[in-house]
């Protein structure tokens, strides 16, 4: 067993945590700066509060995946693989089912 | 012997659920969705743990049975299936609550501002008239309270009336509060904070209009129509 693939067991819940703290630090930020408060007209009216905080989640979205699609090509290298597989499938679940709450929550008071 | 010990721990174990501090009486609708949720999280918790412990005993006792069910079946239901449908459930209901207990996109009410310092609270009511360590409401209304510190962050707590809310140095949190009916209420400070925590305790009074207005310094005829003049920004 190389020592890569044990650390790939976490790949896709590191995106998952990293997505986390980046959401919830600029969620913060924006909040103290007012960013809830400007609406683009651009987005259709969206703040950009919301727009930044979604396009954080798309863009952890896209790495899960590709987390996934790689992993995906690996499966048959060992046994650790395809159980890292599965488990970067189950963190880009976990960031649709914890994470979607972007487009529809209140972000600040 | 032993009935008699299950029956004085069971007695001192629900004695913790009374009292000015316990979320389990709440007395305002913050509160009450906070308990209902809780109560929610009991229910759901013990069914999943009876679960559980029933499938272990059978692996014991009947572990014919849990064969006949398939391995593979068990951990897609018992592993997957179950908790999602589980954890949706609450994270739905925690949503909707939130945005409940949330002050946005609601009307106007009246402000009252909470100032913490090592180790007491200040209350400043709409008036200019300022209480220490004792927050007095007008039942039945809603009120704002906007949260700040002069020091380190403080976190305000009144269980029976709402959720918790930190209270930050150089910042404003405004938490929702609504008593039910007149009555005295127990808050603490729910954020360690230094030496003098633990008995950082206020009091909350909840008072008739009148009763309110006397309290703190208002005449009886402002007491009612105050709603907007609160101090203190967003």
């Amino acid at each position: 067993m190389r020592p890569r693939s044990l650390l790939l067991l976490g790949a896709g819940f590191t995106v998952w945590a990293v997505a986390f703290v980046a959401l919830y630090a600029m969620l913060s930020v924006g909040c103290r700066f007012g960013w809830h408060e400007v609406a683009l007209d651009m987005a259709g009216g969206l703040s950009l509060q919301r727009l930044q905080l979604i396009a954080i989640f798309l863009v952890h979205l896209a790495a899960g995946a590709a987390v996934v699609v790689v992993l995906r090509l690996w499966k048959d290298r060992g046994f650790l693989y395809p159980l890292a597989y599965f488990a970067a499938i189950a963190a880009l679940g976990a960031s649709v089912f914890s994470f979607a709450g972007v487009f529809f929550l209140s972000t600040c008071q | 012997m032993f009935r008699f010990g299950a029956i004085l721990a069971g007695g001192l174990v629900l004695s913790a659920c009374d009292g000015p501090l316990s979320a389990l009486q709440p007395e305002g609708p913050a509160a009450r969705g906070i308990g209902t949720l809780w109560w929610i999280m009991l229910v759901a918790g013990t069914a999943i743990f009876l679960a559980v412990a029933a499938v272990l005993v059978l692996a014991f006792v009947r572990p014919a049975w849990l064969r006949r069910f398939g391995g593979t079946r068990l951990i897609l239901w018992g592993g997957l299936v179950v908790p999602l449908v589980v954890l949706a459930g609450l994270v739905t209901a925690a949503f909707a609550l939130g945005e409940r207990v949330l002050v946005v996109r609601q009307d106007e009410a009246l402000r009252i501002e909470a100032m913490a310092r090592r180790w007491s609270w200040h209350f400043r009511y709409p008036g200019g008239h300022e209480t220490v360590d004792l927050l007095h409401l007008p039942a039945g209304r809603d009120v704002d309270i906007v949260l700040t510190s002069e020091d380190v962050i403080h976190g305000f707590w009144v269980p029976r009336l709402g959720g918790k809310l930190d209270a930050i140095p150089g910042h404003t949190n405004i938490i929702r509060l609504r008593a039910d009916r007149p009555g005295t209420y127990g808050g603490v400070c729910a954020e360690y904070c230094g030496i003098g925590h633990a008995p950082m305790r206020f009091s909350v009074e909840a008072h008739e209009p009148e009763a309110f207005a006397r309290a703190v310094g208002l005449p009886p005829d402002e007491a009612g129509g105050m709603a907007a003049d609160g101090e203190g920004g967003r």
